[in-house]
């Protein structure tokens, strides 16, 4: 399927739906103020190749679950199947980008791209290789002798980015990544994440407290609610792609993703 | 303005002018506190007998330094990353980091005996400690999102100690190394006014024996111009080995 197919369509692409399953998933953590319900009986199955946002406001368990289905925390009930195989912990079919970059300060650009490609076990001379490779993609040829520290907000998360595609990953997590950043940055990275999304066959899953951003990106927006965190709404965005945010269709879709988000279950 | 580094000079000038003006005011006998020129003859006539204490001195806290860092960031990166470890330990660490150094030379003299020995292994525990305490320190810095970056790209224990937990630590380890060089460097005088017949915590006594003020004083000034060179040399090594710290960090106005 061409790029361009996909950016018209923006519906759901072929695939095999069972992709990714998550079976009546539940998450409790103790704190010291008693037990909280971070997670109720989550029922999500996304297919390969699908864009979906979690929107919801701050302690819904969005994150959460983003963290379950990555493998880093264990739910505390229910399970988590990628392609009919259960997740117990990190997958190398998956790949997170963190909200505050994650990079490492102390390595350079390159090395911190690389540092996936590292952990697998790939030589030095390919790995290098393959970040400058994934560099390009994101527009950042040439800073990869630079620090982190030198870089602006913007640019770090492009390598957070490129970082997470060097292993080609199936199901790419992203944990509000653009939260931190302004709005010209954040609208031209949508656009990047996009373009880089259309031209690869994997499944996005993108937090977000932001209806717009949402609505800019998904092929589905399924919607939670806080305490205890459980989804309120799946909904589908059959706009076309780019999507225009002053379009009356994409203001309708907002009043009614707000309406969601506010009425009580 | 960023003030110059040759500010640093002001103090010890404002001193060295107080002792010549004390040193010719009488306020002492000469033999007591000689003129800084008749300090500064004995640099001019002894050197070889200065440099053969110092070496001794230098040598004996490199090597009880040296074998203080290998053991103690090692564990201190163990102790940092396993809580179990850090409940086994902390009481410890903490309760043997407050014996002074001084008060176990007896102990160590009679382990080991006259010599080397008990002054290098001396060193070793009182640069044990700073270094040990302040990589657990750095261990504990590190930022959570990292780990799970770490966690997520499926990065083994190895990995994690070398390309995260190290470096992220290095500024703090550089702290207690800066700090373990210090308390060596004073624990090494102090020794060899007891155990050994070499280094300039030797020749300090032995001066003072033989009523030689100049030679004393000449003493300290080395200890105190070569525990600012080893200062100033370690946070030179520093500045390269974090410069990706640059602009992270406040700098003093």
């Amino acid at each position: 399927m061409s790029a361009a197919e996909t950016l018209d369509l923006g519906v759901t692409r072929g695939g095999d739906a069972r992709f990714l399953q998550c079976a009546t998933l539940s998450k409790t953590f103790d704190t010291r103020t008693g037990i909280v319900e971070a997670l109720r009986k989550i029922e999500l199955d996304v297919p390969l190749g699908e864009f979906v946002c979690f929107l919801g406001a701050s302690g819904c368990g969005k994150s959460t679950l983003l963290s379950i289905i990555g493998g880093l925390e264990t739910p505390s009930a229910g399970q988590v199947l990628l392609n009919g195989k259960a997740i117990v912990k990190p997958s190398p079919d998956l790949s997170f980008v963190f909200q505050d970059h994650g990079l490492f300060p102390w390595m350079t650009v390159e090395q911190n791209c690389a540092f996936s490609l590292k952990a697998s076990g790939m030589g030095r001379a390919a790995r290098l290789a393959k970040a400058r490779e994934y560099l390009a993609l994101v527009g950042l040829q040439g800073f990869g002798t630079r620090f982190p520290h030198e870089l602006s907000g913007g640019m770090k998360q492009r390598v957070g980015i490129a970082r997470a595609l060097t292993t080609d990953p199936k199901l790419l997590l992203m944990d509000e990544p653009f939260g931190a950043l302004d709005a010209q940055t954040r609208a031209n990275l949508q656009q990047e994440l996009l373009r880089i999304w259309s031209g690869r066959q994997a499944t996005v899953l993108f937090v977000t407290h932001s209806i717009d951003e949402a609505l800019i990106l998904a092929d589905r927006i399924v919607v939670f609610h806080p305490r205890p965190g459980r989804i309120r709404a799946d909904v589908r965005v059959a706009l076309p792609r780019p999507r225009d945010i002053h379009a009356p269709e994409f203001g309708a879709m907002a009043r009614e993703l707000e309406a969601l988000l506010q009425t009580p279950t | 303005m960023r003030a110059s580094r040759a500010l640093g000079l002001v103090p010890i000038l404002v001193l060295l002018l107080a002792w010549q003006w004390a040193a010719s005011a009488g306020l002492y006998a000469a033999v007591l506190l000689p003129p800084p020129l008749a300090v500064a003859q004995v640099f001019l006539d002894e050197p070889a007998q200065l440099a053969y204490h110092m070496m001794a001195s230098l040598t004996r806290v490199a090597i009880g330094v040296g074998w203080a860092f290998v053991i103690a960031v090692p564990l201190g990166l163990l102790i940092g990353r396993y809580h179990w470890l850090d409940m086994l330990t902390d009481w410890s660490i903490q309760m043997f980091r407050s014996f002074p150094p001084i008060s176990l030379i007896p102990l160590a003299l009679l382990f080991f005996g006259i010599g080397d020995k008990p002054a290098v292994v001396l060193i070793f525990i009182s640069a044990f400690w700073p270094l040990i305490i302040n990589t657990i320190f750095g261990v504990r810095s590190v930022e959570r999102t990292l780990l799970r970056v770490a966690k997520s790209s499926r990065a083994g224990e190895w990995l994690i100690f070398t390309d995260i937990m190290l470096p992220a630590s290095l500024p703090a380890i550089f702290t207690g190394l800066r700090l373990a060089i210090g308390a060596g460097w004073l624990t090494v005088v102090t020794a060899e006014m007891i155990a050994v017949r070499s280094g300039l915590g030797y020749m300090i006594l032995n001066a003072q024996m033989t009523f030689r003020s100049d030679l004393i004083i000449a003493g300290i000034l080395v200890i105190g111009v070569v525990g600012l060179a080893a200062d100033q040399g370690v946070r030179a090594l520093r500045g390269y080995l974090c410069r990706w710290q640059e602009g992270l960090t406040a700098s003093p106005e």
